[in-house]
C-alpha cells in the first residue's frame, strides 16, 4: 500500500506535485524555524560549557583548592571586558611551563604554541592554571590592546598577554575576556565590589549565574511561544490535501481496503513528504546558521556550531515532525473509517462543541497556578512555568478560536451580500478548517499582546551616568594629582550618595574616560574604576536583549504566521475547486468569489485577534502592568504587529487569488 | 428569446472538438444533444453557454452576439439568462437547499428575505416541499437533482443547460426528473438544452441532434 500511495503521488501530475511542493516548503520552513529555536538553546548550553568555569562552584570543605576565582567586568572604549582574576592558593604558584600562541605586538614569553582545551585543574581555552603575573587574553582584546594607546588599557593589567585564550574558552568569537593569573595574597582577594571570591576545586563544576540562567528561561519562553505557531503551520501543511486524500482514501475504502491498508496509504505520503522537508529544513538552517550566529544575546554573538542544534536533538526533532505530520494525516481518518460516504458526499457540517471552553477555564486556572508559582520558584524553574501558562493560553485561543469562527460565520450568514452568505455558510460549515488559515495570525497577535507591554519596560528603562567614575579608594587630592600629571581635565569630587568612600571623577573629555580609569586604578588595588552605567551594565545588555528579542520572536512569529495563513488558504481554495468552478461557471463574478474568501478570512480573524490581545495582556501580566501596552512604545509594538498581521492575511489572501482564478478559468471546464 | 450557434468550432491544442456545428433552440423548446463519449457534446454546452469561447463560429442569444462578449460580460449572462443542471456536485455542500436555490437571485440583486420566498415557492412544484432546510449531503440523487432544477429555473432564465442530468441517477427517478425539467420548461417559456448519452432521456425532449467527433452527423431530428 505504501507503494500505491507514492505510486499516486508520483502519477498525479503536475498539480499533485505542486500540492506536495507547497506541503514540503511549509514544513521545511517550519522545521528550519524549529531548528532555529532549538539552536538557541543548544547555543546557551555550548556557552555555558565553555565559560562556566568563570563562575566556579566553591569547593567542598576539606577539598584541596587548586585556585581562587573572581570575575568581574572592566570597561574600554565603551565595550563590556570580562577580567577574570587567578589566584594561585599559596605561596608558591607554578611558574610557567606551556606559553600558549604569541600575541603580535605583545613581548610575552616564549614562542606560540596550540592551546588545548583545559580539563579540570586548567580552565577551558587555556592549556594550565595561569601563573602569577600571567595574562591570557582573548583574540579580540589582544586587538584592543593593540588598537588602544597603553595607558588606556594594557597598564591596568601586571603584564603584557602571555598568550591567547582558545574558542574553547571563548563565550562568542568577538568576546573581549581577560584571564590574569595573580599571586597568593593579592589585593584582588579583599578588594570591594559586587563579585565574590570563590575557591575552586576543579573548573569543571561551575554554577549557572542568575542572569544566564535569566537567559535560558526567557529563551525558553520564547522557544514556547514560537513552538504554537510553528505546529500550527505544520499541520496546516500536512492538511493542505486533505479532501484530495480523504476523498481518496474514501474510495478506496468503499472498494473494501481495511482500516490498516488505507492508514498506510493516508501516512505513507505525508510521512515521507514532512520527513523529507524536516530535514531539509534542519539542513537550511545549518547553511544559514553563520548569519543567525550574528544575532547578538547576553553581550554578542555565536559561534555557528552554537546556534545548531545537536545530531541527536536534530534527529528526535525530524522524527518529532514527521510523527506529527503523520498523526494530522491519521487525525482526518476516522471519518473514512466510519463512514466513507459521508466524506464522499459531505453529510453533515463539522461542527464545533461548546465542551472546548472548558479548555480554556483549565487554561485560566494553569495561568492562576503559573502566577502564583512565578511568586516561589527558584529562577531556574520561572522559564519552564511561564512555558507551560503561555501554552495554555495558546491552547485557549486556539480553543476558543473555531467556536468564534462559527459564531462569526452565523452572523455573517444572516447578512444580505450574496458574499457574506458564502463566507458565513463556509464558516458553519467547517469552523476547525475555517480557522486553520487565521491560526498563525491569531497567535502572532498574541504573541504581541504578551511583549508589547513587556517591550514598553525594555524601552521605557532610564540610561544611569555613564561619563562620571567611581574610585573605591583615595581621596580627590590623589585624584586630581595624578590626572594632572597626565594632563587630564576632571570635575573630582568625594564620592557621593550611598557611596562612603572613594572619589567620583568626570573628565572633562568623556574621550579620556578609559586613560582616566587605567591611571586611577592604583588608588583602589585590585578594585575596577567603574561609572554607574557600566557598574550596571549587565542590565543594560539585558535590556537590549529584551528589546531585541521580542523583535526576533514577533518576526519568527509573523513569518511562519503568513507562511501557514498563505499555505492554508491555498489549501482552503484546492480543497473547494469544484464547488468554485460550478460557481463561476453558473455565472458567479470572481469578485464575489474573491470577496467571500476575504470575508471568510477578516471577520474572524477580528474577534480572534482581539480575544488573543486579550490572552497576550493576561499572559504578560505577572511580569508587567498590561497598561504598560499603552506606553508609546507599547502602541508601537502592538500598532506595527497589527499592521502586519492585517498586511500578511492580505497578502497571504491575495497569494493564492492567481490559484484561485487558474482553477475557476474558463478552459477549466473540460475537466467538469 | 432564440438561442443560435452557427459554424461553432472549437479546438484544444491540435484537436478538432467542434467542427463547423450549427444549432439553434426556441423558447419553450427542448433539444437533446447526443452521441458517443467525446465526442463534444458538452463542448458543445459549454460554447452555446457561453463558458466556453469558440475558435470560429457565432454564438447569438436572440440579437446579442454572446461568444465576442468580455469575460465579465458573459459571466453576467449566464447569471442572468441562463440556467444549469449537472451531473453532480452542482450544489454548495455549505449551504442549506433554500439559499442553494436562492443564490442566483441574490447574485442578481434582489433582497435576501424576498429571494428565499421566492426561492421557497419552487420547492412544492418539484416535489421537495419540507426539504428546505437540509443541506445537499442530506438529500438523495434525485432530490439534488431537484433542487438544481429549481436554482436553474429561479431566475426566469432564457436557457437552461443540462449536462447529463440524469446520469447519476436510477432510471425511474432520471425518469422522473427529465418530466419535471422538461415540463417546467415548457411550461415557463424556457429553452431548454440537455446534453445526454440515453436515448430514453433524449426521447423526452422536442428534438435531437447526434454529434460524432465533433461533427454534427444527422442534423436537427425531430423526437
Amino acid at each position: 500500500m505504501t507503494s500505491l500511495s507514492l505510486r499516486l503521488l508520483r502519477l498525479g501530475g503536475p498539480r499533485a506535485w505542486t500540492t506536495a511542493g507547497l506541503v514540503g516548503a511549509g514544513v521545511a520552513v517550519a522545521s528550519a524555524l524549529l531548528a532555529v529555536a532549538l539552536g538557541a538553546l543548544h547555543g546557551l548550553d555550548s556557552r555555558e560549557a565553555r565559560t562556566g568555569w568563570r563562575t566556579p562552584a566553591a569547593a567542598a570543605p576539606g577539598e584541596p583548592v587548586i585556585a581562587q576565582v573572581r570575575t568581574r567586568v572592566d570597561h574600554a572604549a565603551g565595550k563590556p571586558i570580562t577580567q577574570v582574576d587567578v589566584v594561585a592558593p599559596g605561596p608558591a604558584a607554578p611558574g610557567p611551563a606551556t606559553p600558549g600562541p604569541a600575541v603580535p605586538g605583545a613581548t610575552g614569553p616564549g614562542p606560540a604554541t596550540p592551546v588545548p582545551s583545559g580539563g579540570t585543574t586548567a580552565p577551558p581555552g587555556l592549556p594550565r592554571l595561569p601563573a602569577p603575573g600571567e595574562l591570557w587574553v582573548s583574540p579580540a582584546l589582544a586587538a584592543l590592546l593593540r588598537e588602544l594607546a597603553p595607558d588606556a588599557l594594557a597598564n591596568r593589567y601586571p603584564g603584557p598577554p602571555t598568550g591567547l585564550i582558545g574558542d574553547a574558552g571563548l563565550r562568542f568569537p568577538d568576546e573581549l575576556v581577560v584571564v590574569i593569573g595573580r599571586p597568593a595574597g593579592d589585593p584582588v582577594l579583599t578588594a570591594p565590589g559586587d563579585s565574590r571570591v570563590v575557591p575552586v576545586a576543579s573548573f569543571a563544576r561551575t554554577t549557572v549565574p542568575a542572569e544566564d540562567e535569566g537567559y535560558r528561561q526567557l529563551t525558553i519562553v520564547a522557544v514556547a511561544l514560537v513552538a504554537f505557531p510553528i505546529a500550527g503551520l505544520l499541520g496546516a501543511s500536512a492538511r493542505l490535501t486533505a479532501t484530495r486524500r480523504g476523498e481518496r482514501l474514501a474510495t478506496l475504502r468503499l472498494l473494501g481496503a481495511s482500516t490498516r491498508q488505507i492508514t498506510v496509504v493516508a501516512v505513507a505520503e505525508t510521512t515521507v513528504i514532512a520527513t523529507a522537508a524536516a530535514i531539509t529544513g534542519f539542513l537550511l538552517e545549518a547553511l544559514v546558521s553563520p548569519l543567525v550566529a550574528r544575532i547578538p544575546l547576553a553581550g554578542g554573538g555565536w559561534f555557528a556550531a552554537d546556534v545548531r542544534p545537536s545530531v541527536l536533538v536534530s534527529v528526535g526533532a525530524v522524527v518529532a515532525v514527521g510523527l506529527l505530520a503523520t498523526a494530522s494525516a491519521v487525525g482526518g481518518l476516522r471519518r473514512v473509517v466510519v463512514s466513507p460516504l459521508g466524506v464522499a458526499r459531505r453529510q453533515q457540517a463539522r461542527g464545533v462543541r461548546l465542551v472546548r471552553l472548558l479548555g480554556v477555564v483549565a487554561a485560566l486556572v494553569v495561568f492562576a497556578i503559573g502566577n502564583s508559582a512565578l511568586r516561589v520558584v527558584d529562577v531556574e524553574a520561572a522559564g519552564l512555568v511561564m512555558a507551560a501558562v503561555v501554552l495554555a493560553l495558546f491552547g485557549a485561543v486556539v480553543l476558543v478560536g473555531p467556536l468564534v469562527v462559527r459564531g462569526v460565520g452565523g452572523w455573517l450568514g444572516r447578512r444580505e451580500s450574496v458574499p457574506a452568505l458564502l463566507a458565513g455558510r463556509r464558516l458553519q460549515d467547517d469552523p476547525r478548517a475555517a480557522f486553520r488559515p487565521l491560526a498563525g495570525v491569531t497567535l502572532a497577535i498574541f504573541v504581541a499582546g504578551f511583549l508589547a507591554p513587556l517591550s514598553a519596560t525594555a524601552w521605557g528603562a532610564t540610561q544611569r551616568d555613564d561619563h562620571t567614575l567611581h574610585v573605591r579608594a583615595g581621596t580627590p587630592d590623589q585624584a586630581t594629582t595624578l590626572l594632572a600629571r597626565a594632563g587630564i581635565g576632571a570635575d573630582v569630587r568625594p564620592a557621593a550618595g550611598e557611596r562612603s568612600s572613594g572619589v567620583d571623577v568626570r573628565p572633562v573629555d568623556p574621550a579620556e574616560l578609559d586613560r582616566a580609569r587605567t591611571l586611577l586604578a592604583p588608588l583602589a588595588p585590585g578594585t575596577l574604576v567603574q561609572t554607574d552605567a557600566e557598574a550596571s551594565g549587565q542590565n543594560a545588555v539585558l535590556l537590549d536583549d529584551l528589546r531585541r528579542g521580542v523583535l526576533v520572536v514577533l518576526v519568527a512569529t509573523f513569518l511562519v504566521a503568513a507562511t501557514a495563513t498563505g499555505t492554508a488558504a491555498a489549501a482552503r481554495v484546492l480543497d473547494h475547486r469544484h464547488t468554485l468552478r460550478l460557481l463561476r461557471l453558473a455565472g458567479t463574478p470572481v469578485r464575489v468569489l474573491e470577496q467571500a474568501r476575504m470575508r471568510e478570512t477578516a471577520a474572524p480573524l477580528l474577534v480572534n485577534g482581539a480575544i488573543a490581545l486579550a490572552f497576550g495582556l493576561l499572559c504578560a501580566s505577572p511580569f508587567t502592568a498590561a497598561t504598560g501596552v499603552l506606553a508609546p512604545s507599547g502602541l508601537i509594538v502592538l500598532g506595527s504587529v497589527l499592521l502586519a498581521g492585517t498586511a500578511a492575511v492580505l497578502a497571504a489572501t491575495a497569494a493564492s487569488r492567481p490559484l484561485l482564478r487558474s482553477l475557476t478559468r474558463e478552459d477549466q471546464e473540460r475537466s467538469l | 428569446m432564440m438561442l443560435r450557434g452557427t459554424g461553432v468550432t472549437k479546438r484544444f491544442g491540435p484537436t478538432t472538438v467542434l467542427s463547423d456545428v450549427d444549432v439553434e433552440v426556441a423558447p419553450g423548446e427542448t433539444l437533446a444533444v447526443t452521441g458517443p463519449s467525446g465526442s463534444g457534446k458538452s463542448t458543445l454546452l459549454h460554447c452555446l453557454a457561453g463558458i466556453l469561447v469558440p475558435d470560429d463560429g457565432e454564438v447569438w442569444l436572440g440579437a446579442e452576439r454572446i461568444d465576442r462578449l468580455s469575460d465579465a460580460r458573459r459571466t453576467d449572462v449566464r447569471r442572468q439568462r441562463f440556467g444549469f443542471v449537472f451531473q453532480f456536485g452542482q450544489l454548495l455542500p455549505e449551504l442549506p437547499a433554500i439559499e442553494n436555490v436562492a443564490l442566483p437571485l441574490m447574485l442578481g440583486g434582489m433582497r435576501r428575505r424576498q429571494a428565499l420566498e421566492r426561492a421557497a415557492s419552487w420547492f412544492p412544484a418539484l416535489g421537495i416541499d419540507g426539504f428546505q432546510t437540509r443541506r445537499p449531503g442530506q438529500l438523495s440523487g434525485g432530490q439534488e437533482q431537484r433542487v438544481a432544477i429549481a436554482r436553474a429555473l429561479v431566475t426566469a432564465p432564457a436557457v437552461v443547460f443540462a449536462d447529463e442530468p440524469t446520469g447519476a441517477l436510477d432510471s425511474d427517478t432520471g425518469a422522473h426528473v427529465m418530466d419535471l425539467l422538461c415540463g417546467l420548461a415548457v411550461r415557463t417559456g424556457t429553452a431548454l438544452v440537455v446534453v445526454t448519452h440515453d436515448p430514453e432521456v433524449a426521447a423526452r425532449c422536442h428534438r435531437t441532434v447526434v454529434l460524432r467527433d465533433g461533427v454534427l452527423r444527422d442534423g436537427c431530428v425531430p423526437a
